[in-house]
């Protein structure tokens, strides 16, 4: 009876203290804003902008392309007609008096297509001129479909890729390879901003032991444990909900604004355990900071580039697969990287557990190394 | 039964401080001893740097690894039943600033043990007393210096504590304010609270506490009873000197 009322006891203390720290966070709107609104706004611009850049380029943007047709004969009209009905072309006009560079300078097209004259009868090639600043993407994606098309006309065959599938299967499942615009920047920003959460917990500790409220607690008969959990665990939950709130803004949000939804993959459970440990690792950073920083000023600097920093190698601001070998394995060293390719095991290879299973032992070690640094170096008084 | 014994207390900021070193100054507190009685108004004086908030701070359980004993109602001060005797109003404003100042009673009750129905009673009984209860729902952020100053006196005394240990009350406020908390603690000590107060303000300590302990550079240099110093500021000064305390 005495030891279930001494629980009680202690749980509403605990119950209290975590109450006052959220009651604190949330009268602050410059940490909401940095918590929440932050990644929100990150998540929907910055997929807005992404769009079809790094996802499926061939459905999700027609490249504009000037086709025109000097010859005139049979071979040269169907080949027109079959570049014009492709699905990742716009013919576009050439507009009147307006040469081939003008064209580019305007932003009229991103290519030109020149059937000549004599094309027919094999005596001149095709000719294609590309906008200096094409996405590489776009012009290898142009330069093929042109010469597959070509082909087709010149050797008389209806359709290229009927006969090349006899030849050549592609195996890769779709959405497999590299991850949508919302796959890639919700958990992105997500993790972005659960690292974030450094900042309102150092610069709040530290002023707390500035303002003496932290050494106040510990004149009343309260374990230390106790008051060190009241402490740090709210912000633990506040990155858990700031996850949360991520994921629905993807899943039902960003639909509604772009062509893209979330795809959570064959197994979204298995982000349950990632979150939890991401957040005990950006938890961990948070005391780290806390425990390092001197004033609150020092803190705020060193938690906010220190978070930017793990994100910008860690593949959050510039994804992962786009990064040469050398950045590949720099990315390693941040704790973002491991917490964004569990995330992207679930959303996009729905993968199995013990695939996850090294990154979730990654991101707990450092949370464990974090909180094990801090415990050294923290100063309560 | 004394309220506060003290007793040979040595204690360093810095743990590597050689106690064959007779520098004195290695030591915030050096082999100092102090006791007050049951129901006692008594002056804790010392120039700044002398060892007083490293008193209090040692007292309420906020430093470890000194020597010596502190015993509060009979109890260590390592002991929950000391910490919980004792009400504690450190130098700074240590309020949450942006709660109100029910809020900042409520966390600061539920640590110290309340229930809901006590604190919802102390709070509006503090809050009357330290003349706060009209402002008990604004952020604590729109308060003045006095007001500040009254609700960090308000939280030290919600829990009813038998041993109120105050660390400059009133420094920074206007007139008003701080008659209004001598007054409060006047009334408190009437009530059989010991008081231990320490202030710069010479002239209060004399009128309000019966007894004094004058600390210099971590020691006891005078302990006593208040009636037989005619003039505390000259004697003060007789008892540390006129020179500047800057170290």
């Amino acid at each position: 009876m005495i030891e279930k009322r001494k629980y009680q006891t202690v749980f509403r203390r605990f119950k209290e203290l975590f109450r006052k720290e959220i009651l604190v966070l949330l009268r602050d709107r410059q940490t909401i804003l940095l918590l929440f609104f932050m990644p929100a706004a990150l998540i929907f611009f910055l997929s807005l902008a992404v769009g079809g850049i790094y996802s499926d380029v061939m459905v999700g943007r027609k490249v504009q392309i000037v086709v025109e047709n000097q010859s005139g004969l049979p071979k040269a009209n169907l080949l027109e007609e079959k570049i014009k009905s492709s699905e990742l072309i716009r013919p576009v006009e050439r507009p009147p008096g307006i040469e081939n560079d003008r064209i580019f300078d305007y932003g009229k097209a991103q290519a030109i297509v020149i059937i000549p004259a004599g094309f027919d009868t094999g005596d001149n090639p095709v000719e294609i001129y590309f906008d200096p600043v094409i996405d590489v993407g776009y012009k290898i994606a142009v330069r093929s479909l042109i010469t597959s098309l070509t082909a087709e006309v010149v050797m008389g065959i209806d359709n290229m890729d009927a006969v090349v599938a006899n030849l050549l299967i592609e195996k890769t499942a779709p959405n497999k390879k590299f991850p949508d615009p919302l796959q890639q920047t919700v958990p992105g920003f997500a993790i972005f901003a659960m690292f974030f959460i450094a900042i309102p917990m150092s610069v709040g500790f530290l002023r707390e032991k500035r303002d003496g409220t932290l050494q106040r607690l510990f004149t009343y008969p309260v374990g230390t444990n106790l008051i060190i959990l009241g402490k740090f665990v709210p912000y633990y939950f506040i990155n858990i909900v700031q996850f949360v709130l991520m994921l629905l803004i993807g899943v039902y949000i960003m639909p509604a604004v772009m062509d893209f939804s979330l795809r959570l993959g064959a197994h979204p459970w298995h982000m349950l355990p990632i979150t939890l440990v991401v957040a005990a690792a950006a938890t961990g950073f948070g005391v780290l900071v806390a425990a390092l920083g001197r004033t609150p000023e020092q803190s705020s600097t060193l938690a906010a580039t220190s978070a930017i920093l793990m994100g910008a190698f860690g593949g959050i601001m510039v994804p992962h697969f786009f990064m040469p070998m050398f950045m590949k394995k720099l990315a390693m060293l941040s704790p973002m990287y491991w917490a964004h390719q569990a995330y992207l095991d679930v959303l996009l290879r729905n993968a199995d557990f013990y695939i996850i299973l090294p990154k979730i032992i990654v991101l707990t070690l450092f949370a464990a190394v974090c909180l094990y640094i801090a415990g050294r170096k923290i100063k309560w008084m | 039964m004394k309220a506060l014994e003290i007793s040979r207390i040595t204690f360093s900021y810095n743990k590597h401080a050689d106690k064959s070193v007779a520098e004195a100054r290695e030591y915030a507190l050096r082999n100092f001893s102090m006791s007050v009685e049951v129901g006692q108004f008594h002056a804790l004086l010392g120039p700044n740097g002398a060892g007083k908030t490293t008193l209090m701070r040692l007292i309420t359980g906020q430093l470890r690894g000194y020597e010596g004993e502190v015993i509060v109602f009979g109890h260590k001060n390592s002991d929950k039943r000391a910490l919980s005797n004792i009400g504690y109003a450190p130098q700074p404003v240590s309020v949450y600033t942006t709660l109100t100042a029910l809020e900042n009673l409520r966390v600061f009750g539920v640590v110290a043990g309340l229930s809901d129905e006590k604190i919802k009673q102390r709070s509006e009984e503090v809050l009357k007393e330290t003349g706060l209860l009209p402002y008990a729902k604004k952020s604590v952020s729109v308060y003045s210096g006095g007001m500040l100053r009254r609700l960090n006196l308000a939280v030290a005394l919600l829990h009813s504590p038998f041993l109120l240990l105050l660390d400059e009350p009133t420094v920074g406020v206007d007139p008003q304010s701080r008659n209004h908390i001598y007054e409060t603690l006047a009334k408190m000590n009437n009530e059989g609270v010991t008081i231990v107060l320490c202030t710069h303000i010479m002239e209060e300590a004399q009128r309000l506490c019966a007894t004094v302990t004058v600390l210099d550079r971590g020691s006891e240099i005078f302990s006593g009873y208040m009636k037989e110093i005619d003039n505390l500021e000259k004697f003060f000064l007789e008892r540390t000197g006129h020179g500047l305390r800057d170290d």
